[in-house]
């Protein structure tokens, strides 16, 4: 289990930093910074610039995204923003819009 | 409690000032000032319409005024208290319901010696608080010649009755009394030479 | 720390060790803060500042409230506010009840609703001793 865990009845408008990592099942707007992972769970909202280790996404994002390692869309991912990682993957059925940069 | 404990027991009202070095059990009620160096207690049958200054303070009872322990305030289960709460430790039990300010402090500033510079320096009413002290000037609150008393109970039979009486007691057997007579001159060595000159003054 | 759970299991949040918010938090659900937070928390849950988490806000609004760190701002809570030993709390208080273990550090204001005795005043919540009457 994710050492910051926000649940699904929650919001926070704001900055979130973590050393460790975080996963979202309710509503994040504003920025968003973990050294770890990064999971939005599905029927998550996230409204912000995201900076983690890697993501893991299920849920709705709006913002660019940096990862120093991966970033996965679920199925369930509705991502709109600019994605920048070392290696991207995009399930069947996730949305997403926006560019992509492997280039590191 | 030690054997040195002044007891207001139910039957009893006090309406005054309650001074001295000794520990201090109210089940009865009070109307005035508390301000001693040992241990106060207020039962749970304990009615107390005044400040309430010790080195241990355990609430039981109610409490309109403030509370003040030089070690720790304890409020058990049944307290009930409007006032504010000062002391380096502060408990307050499940049960127990407060209003006022409440510092967790850790500074020496209520020793009994400068709790009672404090006394002086205040008017003969504490702030925030409407007790009827029924004395004279504040500088019998002073009182530096402190005696151990033998028989604190007595104390309390001085004002010991179903009916509200009038009494200044003082906790360490000097009875001070209302009224505009001047209290003792302090018993202190080095003031002997004042207290010389004091006479020499009242001679004239 | 033992105590009634006023929300579903399903919603609960916990605010890493490791983690810092600077923001408002609000929702429906448990929260239990274990690093720091800087901004309002308005929840409709039961809040727990952990040992070692620190939370300062103009206001803190939750059901339960049990506070094991710091907390700079006031607290309104429609149930039970807690202090354990290591507290350490500025700021002002109110609670149905509120519970100060020894030990904890706290300067503040406490304000819970109950009547003195009727020799104390009885209703003592109102500052106006008298009740101004208009009869004839």
């Amino acid at each position: 289990m994710a050492s910051t865990v926000i649940g699904a009845g929650i919001t926070i408008e704001g900055e979130i930093t973590t050393e460790e990592d975080i996963a979202i099942a309710g509503t994040v707007r504003g920025k968003l910074s973990a050294k770890e992972v990064v999971t939005i769970e599905p029927g998550a909202t996230v409204e912000a610039d995201v900076q983690g280790g890697s993501l893991v996404i299920g849920g709705a994002l709006t913002g660019n995204v940096t990862a120093g390692d991966r970033v996965d869309l679920q199925a369930g991912a509705r991502v709109v923003g600019n994605v920048k990682a070392a290696r991207v993957t995009i399930a069947d059925g996730a949305q997403f819009k926006g560019n992509v940069d492997m280039d590191l | 409690m030690a054997d040195n404990t002044t007891v207001i027991g139910k039957a009893t009202r006090v309406r005054g000032r309650l001074t001295g070095k000794a520990d201090v059990d109210v089940q009865g009620f009070i109307e005035g000032e508390i301000t001693v160096s040992g241990d106060v207690t207020v039962d749970s049958s304990g009615i107390v319409d005044a400040s309430v200054r010790g080195r241990r303070l355990l609430i039981r009872g109610a409490v309109r005024g403030d509370l003040l322990g030089e070690e720790s305030v304890t409020l058990a289960d049944g307290a009930r208290v409007v006032g504010d709460i000062r002391a380096p430790r502060v408990a307050i039990a499940l049960g127990a319901l407060a209003r006022g300010s409440v510092e967790t402090v850790e500074d020496r500033a209520m020793s009994p010696a400068s709790a009672r510079v404090q006394s002086v320096a205040r008017p003969a009413t504490s702030a925030g608080h409407r007790g009827a002290p029924a004395t004279a000037g504040p500088s019998r609150a002073v009182a530096p010649a402190l005696v151990d008393r033998s028989t604190p109970k007595t104390q309390a039979s001085v004002s010991a009755s179903a009916s509200v009486a009038t009494a200044t007691a003082s906790a360490d057997g000097t009875p001070v009394h209302a009224g505009p007579r001047r209290p003792p001159p302090p018993v202190v060595p080095s003031l002997k030479k004042a207290k010389a000159q004091i006479l020499k003054k009242r001679e004239r | 720390m033992a105590q009634a759970r006023t929300t579903n299991r399903g919603s609960d949040t916990r605010i890493g060790g490791a983690a810092r918010i600077r923001g408002r938090i609000h929702g429906e659900g448990d929260l239990v803060v274990e690093g720091h937070v800087e901004g309002g928390v308005t929840l409709r849950g039961d809040l727990v500042i952990a040992e070692g988490a620190s939370v300062s806000s103009e206001v803190v609004e939750a059901n339960a409230v049990t506070i094991a760190g710091t907390l700079e701002g006031d607290v309104i809570s429609s149930g039970a506010v807690r202090l354990s030993a290591s507290a350490r709390v500025r700021g002002n208080i109110r609670g149905t009840a509120v519970v100060i273990d020894d030990g904890a550090r706290f300067s503040g204001r406490l304000d819970c609703e109950f009547d003195l005795p009727p020799e104390l005043g009885g209703v003592s919540r109102s500052e106006t001793r008298g009740r101004v009457s208009t009869r004839r």
